[in-house]
């Protein structure tokens, strides 16, 4: 595993496929997160998935990748902590099993290079008409949050607890933004994105020799000047605060979230899985045996700790008149894991299961992926062995130290319709 | 192209046994693969509600094969399967469908243990009424979650809308009240009538051998011959022809409308026509709808669908119907638009460029599954349970022609067969 420095602000990073057979090119512009800009880079990719300067037709481009036997062109807007990311991948199948016995990879290198560096452009600005189609599905896309309703309580919870700050900036921008947008503006935002972005390219399965060398070669025609990007930061503790929403649903929702005011450092991360596991992450954990099985108030009660922002994060779905008894329920686990150490059982258990579930991260493709982007973005390039191996020094008194640390800082409930927002 | 190339055919040869027991047992040894993926599935689904065992005619409330998929995993000792396989670290689980129910894991160490695990809990069911009632709310919340979803819910009121009595018209899951009836008796009968060796399918991929397979088979007792198993009769619900409404609103917190427009058909009747129709509706919703389709960027460009919208098509015992669904601020237009374009392709014909595209979208799919052994150890099951092999599917794939689908369209997606299904937001 390496990871190369090719020029200044991007880097490379090939990551070992042989076995598969897809193999998979992604290059993600990683900016500043800047409120002011994010609807604009919410939009800008999905206009550039549509065409590019040699193939504007976005069904033109739809066949020519079915043709490659159902080539993936992904492009996309997403937030990492306060920062924003803006990426572009294909795969598909490697030449080995084209049917046809098709020379298919250099096709999906020249895709990928021709819609990040030669959009269909034309007098510092993007189509018109493919802008303004794009501007609807973006309203639309911010809209319909409403229609996952596990999904929309999270991201309510998360607004209400992070705020206007950077790390709670919208993914997918802000509607009322949107009807303001010019092409210009987008063509504006691709230029500076290519000039000042940090570029991370990640290799899986193909030539990264030939990979390197054509981005490269894309990357110094421009005239670069890479500006840093932010670091990890957690949000400070505060006092509990509860949100209701009412909702015309049939389930209500309940989304709890702890912080430690601080990221957890690298090294204490094999506590921190564990505690997160131990907590609401695997079938064993204290939520899905007590709240789940022993008490039957949900059908999922789980867990999660994201090391970006230092949340831990709890959700569940839940009769409405039974939301406040199942806040309790949680809150009680959490006490009792502050106070008492765990039992070597459930130590032995959960440490058993995240081991199980790193080895076998290498033999599936989107896992690794998705295993070394955060290892990237954590500035690291530890394997799942590696991982799963510090799991092995993690002591129960260490869990309890580490639940310590977290406090309860908000409770979001969705309820019946009639409940105050 | 209608051959399977070298480097494919290869990679789809897997191992078949059948044990004395009845049991089938597929294997794929994945070299390089340290994890492995193990389905043990029964043929026994939500949609298989009426039956026969030993002449005994047996009806079943909705949801009962969910709800035995619950059940199963807890012993007479009262330790739930997902202890046991704490003690490996393998990730288990288990899912019911309309017509199967399977339970799985995914280990990377103790995987034999692990397959021990599987093959112990699923052959012996132990329910009691405190058990069963243990269940009613975790499974009343799942049923309740299903309820918030917009697609779940478009699917089973196109259902209402096509079938008059067919099964596939109830939630997978029952309902709070469905569910209140179930009784250990019940759910005994559904174990000792499905979950027979000679009934279920074990597939497992990835790095292990045949012979561990097989050891895991044999320390289970499903090496043996096995007597006195009771003669079990599926019992088809009657189903006309013609459906049973042509429209349905529901209303549900969503952003914007919800449209689909559903197809009832003639449901396959032979394992021949099942492997190759599938295939063929397939395409023909690709052809339709998909994002290489003409109608697509049309109502995409004039802000009429987003990239939700789809076509699929459900087929399955006594069943078979297509739905075409997305969000659109115009349903009716939406609507029209569809049966416009399914009109077209029959009187015009089938492009070949966007067909052979199509079909190489279904080729990679196929190939991009033979690297995962959660996808490879499913496919091997679900292949079997229909009668077929993995091979099989890419051959039917490689053989089918444009003039299949254009013949096809002559009796499918007929217009006094279709229903609509619209979902509004609630009036403000």
């Amino acid at each position: 595993m390496e990871r190369k420095n090719l020029l200044a602000g991007v880097h490379l990073t090939e990551i070992p496929a042989d076995k598969f057979k897809r193999c998979r090119i992604t290059v993600n512009f990683m900016v500043k997160g800047v409120r002011d800009e994010a609807t604009v880079l919410a939009l800008l990719p999905m206009v550039m998935g549509r065409g590019f300067a040699a193939c504007p037709d976005m069904t033109k481009l739809s066949m020519r990748l079915a043709q490659l036997y159902g080539a993936s062109l992904a492009t996309d807007s997403y937030t990492q902590g306060a920062n924003r990311i803006v990426s572009f991948a294909i795969s598909g199948i490697k030449d080995a099993y084209a049917p046809g016995g098709e020379q298919l990879t250099k096709e999906y290198l020249s895709l990928l290079c021709e819609t990040i560096f030669r959009p269909d452009i034309k007098d510092d600005a993007f189509d018109a008409e493919a802008v303004e189609v794009e501007k609807n599905k973006l309203r639309e896309l911010c809209e319909s949050e409403i229609n996952d309703k596990k999904i929309y309580c999270m991201k309510q919870a998360r607004r209400r607890f992070f705020g206007d700050s950077p790390a709670g900036l919208e993914r997918y921008g802000y509607p009322e933004e949107i009807a303001a947008i010019t092409e210009k503006q987008l063509c504006e935002a691709w230029k500076k994105l290519l000039r000042e972005a940090e570029v991370e390219i990640f290799v899986m399965g193909t030539d990264a020799v030939q990979v390197e060398d054509t981005l490269c070669a894309e990357l110094k025609k421009i005239d670069r000047c890479p500006q840093e990007t932010y670091s990890m930061s957690a949000a400070a503790p505060r006092e509990p605060a509860y949100y209701t929403e009412g909702i015309d649903a049939v389930q209500g929702k309940v989304c709890m979230l702890f912080t430690a005011g601080e990221v957890i450092p690298v090294e204490e991360l094999p506590v921190m899985r564990m505690t997160a596991a131990l907590f609401g992450g695997v079938p064993t954990s204290r939520l899905f045996m007590n709240v789940r099985e022993k008490q039957s108030l949900c059908y999922y009660c789980s867990a999660g700790y994201t090391q970006i922002n230092g949340i831990m994060m709890v959700n569940s779905g839940v009769e409405f008149d039974k939301a406040e008894k199942l806040t309790a329920a949680v809150l009680k686990e959490w006490n009792c894991m502050k106070e008492e150490p765990v039992t070597q059982k459930e130590m032995d258990d959960t440490r058993r299961q995240l081991q199980c579930a790193m080895h076998a991260v290498n033999d599936s493709m989107s896992a690794l992926d998705n295993w070394y982007s955060s290892e990237v973005s954590r500035g690291t390039l530890i394997t799942p062995e590696e991982a799963a191996r510090q799991l092995e020094q993690v002591t129960a008194e260490d869990v309890k130290a580490c639940m310590q640390r977290f406090t309860l800082s908000l409770v979001y409930t969705l309820t019946k319709e009639g409940g105050d927002a | 192209m209608s051959t399977i190339p070298t480097a494919l055919q290869q990679e789809l040869q897997e191992q078949r046994f059948v044990l004395d027991s009845g049991l089938t047992v597929y294997v794929k040894e994945m070299p390089g693969y340290d994890s492995v993926y193990a389905v043990y599935g029964t043929r026994f689904g939500s949609t298989d509600r009426s039956f026969s065992v030993d002449g005994k005619r047996v009806d079943l409330p909705a949801g009962v094969a969910h709800y035995l998929e619950h059940k199963m995993f807890e012993n007479e000792e009262g330790i739930d399967a997902f202890e046991l396989y704490a003690e490996t670290g393998a990730a288990a689980n288990a899912y019911t469908s309309f017509d199967k129910t399977c339970y799985i894991f995914g280990a990377s160490e103790q995987k034999e243990k692990s397959l021990d695990i599987l093959l112990s809990f699923v052959s012996k069911p132990y329910f009691t009424k405190e058990t069963i009632a243990k269940e009613q709310g975790i499974i009343g919340q799942e049923i309740k979650m299903y309820d918030d979803s917009p697609d779940w819910r478009m699917m089973f009121e196109a259902f209402h809308c096509l079938y008059h009595n067919c099964p596939v018209r109830d939630d997978i899951a029952g309902s709070v009240e469905s569910i209140a009836g179930i009784t250990p008796e019940m759910l005994y009968t559904c174990a000792n009538a499905f979950y027979r060796p000679s009934n279920m399918v074990l597939s497992v991929a990835g790095g292990m051998t045949a012979q561990q397979v097989l050891d895991a088979c044999k320390r289970a007792g499903l090496c043996e011959k096995r007597t006195g198993e009771p003669e079990v009769k599926r019992i088809v619900t009657e189903e006309p022809a013609g459906i049973c409404k042509k429209e349905s609103t529901l209303t549900m917190s969503v952003a914007q409308p919800i449209v689909g427009l559903a197809y009832k058909e003639k449901p396959f009747e032979t394992v021949q026509e099942r492997l190759v129709g599938e295939i063929t509706c397939d395409i023909l919703t690709e052809l339709l709808i998909g994002d290489t389709s003409p109608l697509y960027r049309r109502l995409y460009d004039a802000g009429l669908i987003n990239p939700g919208f789809s076509g699929e098509f459900l087929a399955g015992s006594g069943y078979l119907s297509f739905i075409f669904a997305g969000e659109s601020r115009e349903p009716e237009t939406v609507v029209k638009a569809l049966k416009e374009e399914i009109a077209r392709l029959r009187s015009e014909g089938v492009d070949e460029d966007q067909f052979l595209a199509i079909k190489n979208v279904l080729l990679g799919e196929a190939v991009t599954n033979l690297e995962s052994t959660e996808a490879v150890a499913t496919d091997m099951s679900a292949a079997h349970m229909l009668g077929r092999t993995r091979q099989d599917e890419m051959e039917a794939l490689l053989s089918l022609s444009a003039k299949d689908i254009e013949k096809a369209l002559e009796t499918m997606l007929q217009d006094e067969r279709s229903a609509v299904v619209t979902i509004l937001p609630p009036q403000k």
